[in-house]
């Protein structure tokens, strides 16, 4: 056994709570993250369902439009910022040093330090609502000059949770990126890493990359708003044309971290896949290499392309043609994947648990988001669809059907190995038919809204048309609610009575499964030689030819 | 621990996408909505068509390639007796195949570029751009909640545009420096241009066909962008010319329909039709709507958290409002 020093812990910090409180443990931190982003996935879930029961029909008053202009600006705001982003940072933190064979992250205390700015910058968000003219109300994109003439307070406390959020995220993004170059145990070269910390490593840079320049455009938007240190006024006109401003320039700031965040919400989701897929097949992934390259060819190209979402503001022909082109390169090494996962599967041995089951319905619906991608990117069709629910039901397939339905799958097969039990299958199988059934016919027939004309964030129409495609995504909606209330129902039930499975209940590839479930602060007591990305694969190879391991 | 993949799930998840797309497919071909862009009324709308129809080609293919693998690896490899944890084929790769399907999509998208630039030209209408004085040019400004156009002549309307078929049409889009984003689209009259303040873009098409087409503004611009609607009706030649001319004069008497669209464009949006009040305050049977001084003001000023919606109004436009008002005060309850 290797020696292993503890530090001395209070008595204080020892209780239930308190120990969550000061933990440093990134297992601990990673498990708080999700925990308080599914907490504020509740709470965005809600805002939608009661935006979908808005427009279930023609000039329905179920909502006022300034109350439904706040919730589309939150309910966005959030499941990018609180939800999403943070689940796969939580997965990220869990799984990094356990799939690293290391202890635990290069900078634990910093770590906590992310944690709970992520905590406090969602609280500021949620309570937002109760600020003096409510939350903020001009999308989650915040466009100027709508954001700086948007009167009352919740667009001040939008860009202060923003900014808090900025801090968080960057500083985790330094933190997993010092850990993957260091900590890395013996062997683990870059080429046999892990495909899902490969994911998390260039969700890292974008992050670093993009980042700042959020921060610099939020500040010139709150700097626009006029701020008041003191009884010292300061009102600049960056996004003001009646004072020599441009409103085009909030834009350019605004997406240039803006599209690299989608994939910043999606590598990590194929980084899942990459994982599961193979252990559910029976087989290595296919095309380790590729796979590997194409995370890092789709996090260089996402950091050009971010004028796609500006095709209607008129910029030049010339720019438009190299968003276009830009956009149209990530669709190759993004096909690169796909392809790849889709031989995976060839001549494997498939089983269908609950994982396996969401990173086959990620492959399927991904695909589809996919494809609409390319329409939007084909910037004469995106003069036509830009900013309709064409785009939402596109955007909602590639961040709900991608980077959701990937979680859930990382949730369902890391889940033993969190909390040393397992889910219910049955109820997990319950929870992915509702949620893909809900799904795609919650998004489906908005393609078709879009096509025929249907803004996205209008908090009515009279259009009757539009009613019966409306109504289906209404219910699909629902059907959605109820299967994710399967999935907490699962949570509960399974908390005291799931079965206990031991290390490795799936026999995976990967150092996380070796040590024991729930690992122990420490993570492990010894670590295997790596001698390929599949470290247990070899391991179990070299037991059955009775090798040992050294 | 986990079942195999039985038939019966099979058959549930085929059953579910039949389902799915015999409920989608009647409701995409009924009149209006399906699974292409609306029915084109000019070369730039059309345009845009063909390309999506030209991408939709290799969409679907892909689409169906892919799930169709899927689907066939699901059944073929599933794992039937074979022990859970038996391994499946040992495969690591295949260099060829993987540069064979990074080499594919290449080709697609090249081929997809190639057609955009084909059809480039007619979808920004450039024939119609070039028309010189041959084209009719329309000021359209997008403000907080309402468009408002101003043609040639000076006659000025609000939300509902009135244009000549087949005679080329240049729109010069923006909005006041004071006021925010919109955005301009017509469905069936092609590509949508944003209403920024600062800047003006230009729009150029033709209506090949008569008919009145709606669209809406589609950049979230405050609380009611909702309800900022657009019509464009695309009148015979010789018809719109006439009323042209009519409404000139009819805006220089300060009787033309001017007020009413001022009304319904930009105070009942929010104070509802009938002056019975909406987002904002109730506002028939108030003194201020029939005294023109302190109406103006109001309008040209704002008051409280009402924008100062016609800061910019001709004292012409203006007075159509309160000549329509005086005439056609608002009876607080809606008829019918």
């Amino acid at each position: 056994m290797a020696s292993r020093a503890e530090t001395h812990v209070p008595a204080w910090q020892r209780g239930r709570f308190a120990s969550w409180l000061v933990t440093t443990d990134h297992k601990r931190i990673g498990i708080l993250y999700i925990g308080t982003s599914l907490l504020f996935f509740v709470l965005a879930g809600l805002m939608a369902m009661l935006m979908r029961l808005q427009l279930s029909q023609a000039d329905a008053g179920v909502l006022g439009p300034d109350r439904y202009n706040e919730l589309v600006t939150i309910h966005g705001t959030a499941m990018i910022f609180l939800v999403i982003v943070p689940i796969l940072a939580g997965l990220g933190n869990f799984l990094v040093p356990l799939m690293l064979g290391a202890r635990d992250v290069a900078f634990p205390r910093v770590n906590a330090l992310s944690y709970w700015l992520f905590a406090f910058g969602g609280a500021v968000l949620m309570l937002s609502f109760f600020a003096e003219g409510g939350a903020a109300s001009s999308g989650w994109t915040g466009y100027a000059p709508l954001s700086s003439q948007a009167p009352g307070n919740g667009q001040d406390l939008w860009i202060l949770s923003l900014h808090i959020l900025t801090a968080a995220s960057v500083a985790g993004a330094i933190n997993f990126l010092v850990t993957i170059h260091n900590l890395r145990t013996r062997g683990m070269s870059w080429m046999r890493m892990p495909l899902f910390v490969w994911s998390i490593y260039i969700f890292s840079w974008l992050l670093l990359a993009t980042l700042p320049t959020l921060s610099a455009g939020l500040t010139m938007l709150l700097l626009d708003r006029g701020i008041s240190i003191g009884g010292w006024e300061v009102s600049t006109s960056f996004f003001d044309a009646s004072d020599g401003g441009s409103a085009v320039l909030y834009q350019h700031a605004f997406w240039f971290f803006g599209h690299p965040e989608v994939y910043v919400m999606i590598l990590p989701a194929f980084g899942i896949i990459s994982e599961v897929l193979p252990v559910f097949a029976r087989k290595p992934i296919f095309g380790y290499k590729a796979v590997a390259l194409s995370t890092i060819a789709i996090g260089f190209f996402s950091l050009l392309v971010w004028a796609h979402h500006m095709f209607t503001v008129g910029l030049p022909n010339s720019l438009n043609a190299f968003f276009m082109l830009a956009s149209f390169a990530i669709a190759v090494p993004t096909g690169v994947k796909i392809f790849n996962w889709l031989a995976t599967l060839w001549r494997g041995n498939l089983s269908f648990d609950t994982p396996m089951l969401f990173a086959l319905a990620f492959l399927s619906v991904f695909t589809i988001g996919g494809l609409s991608g390319i329409y939007l990117a084909a910037f004469p069709i995106d003069w036509q669809v830009h900013d309709t629910y064409f785009v939402v039901a596109h955007l909602h397939y590639v961040i709900l059907g991608g980077s959701l339905f990937a979680i859930f799958a990382g949730l369902y097969y890391w889940w033993p190995k969190m909390f040393g039990r397992l889910l219910d299958e049955r109820l997990g199988k319950w929870h992915f038919w509702l949620l893909f059934v809900g799904f795609n016919v919650t998004f489906f027939p908005q393609h078709l809204l879009g096509l025929d004309g249907m803004p996205r964030r209008i908090y009515t129409y009279s259009n009757e048309g539009w009613e019966a495609y409306n109504l289906t995504s209404t219910i699909g909606s629902w059907v959605m609610g109820i299967g994710l209330l399967v999935f907490f129902w699962n949570v509960r039930r399974t908390s005291k009575r799931g079965p206990r499975v031991g290390n490795d209940p799936w026999r995976g590839d990967t150092l996380e499964w070796y040590t024991t479930s729930p690992p122990p602060p420490h993570n492990f007591d010894r670590v295997p030689y790596v001698t390929s990305a599949r470290p247990l694969y070899d391991l179990r190879r070299r037991l059955r030819e009775g090798d040992g391991f050294r | 621990m986990a079942s195999a993949v039985r038939a019966t799930q099979l058959f549930t998840i085929g059953f579910l996408f039949f389902a799915l797309a015999a409920f989608l497919t009647p409701a995409a071909l009924a009149d209006n909505g399906g699974f292409t862009p609306v029915d084109p009324a000019s070369d730039n709308a059309d345009g845009i068509k063909d390309t999506f129809l030209f991408v939709s080609i290799f969409a679907l293919l892909i689409f169906l390639l892919v799930e169709v693998v899927l689907v066939t690896f699901i059944f073929r490899y599933r794992r039937r007796r074979r022990g859970r944890f038996e391994d499946g084929a040992p495969v690591h790769g295949a260099t060829r195949l993987e540069l064979l399907w990074t080499a594919f999509p290449i080709v697609i998208l090249v081929a997809i570029t190639v057609f955009v630039f084909i059809e480039l030209p007619g979808i920004r209408g450039e024939s119609e751009a070039e028309a010189g004085g041959n084209a009719l040019e329309i000021d359209v400004s997008g403000r907080q909640f309402y468009w408002q156009y101003e043609y040639p002549n000076g006659v000025i309307a609000i939300d509902h545009l009135r244009i000549p078929t087949g005679v080329p049409v240049r729109l010069a889009i923006s909005a006041p420096d004071r006021d925010v984003i919109h955005s301009w689209w017509i469905p069936a009259l092609g590509a949508k241009l944003d209403a920024i303040p600062g800047t003006v873009n230009t729009l150029a098409f033709e209506a090949n066909r008569p008919g009145t087409y709606a669209g809406q503004c589609t950049e979230l611009c405050g609380v009611v962008h909702a309800k900022m609607l657009a019509t464009v009706a695309a009148l015979p030649e010789s018809e719109f010319d006439a009323w042209l001319a009519e409404r000139r004069s009819d805006q220089s008497a300060g009787t033309s329909e001017l007020g009413e669209e001022l009304w319904e464009g930009v105070c009942a949006k929010c104070h509802g039709d009938a002056g019975e009040g909406g987002i904002a305050p109730r506002i028939a049977g108030s003194v201020v709507l029939s005294d023109a001084e302190s109406l103006e003001q109001i309008v040209r000023n704002g008051r409280g958290e009402m924008p100062a919606v016609g800061f910019d109004w001709s004292n012409a436009q203006m007075r159509a409002l309160t000549t329509y008002l005086r005439e056609n005060p608002p009876r607080g309850e809606q008829s019918g």
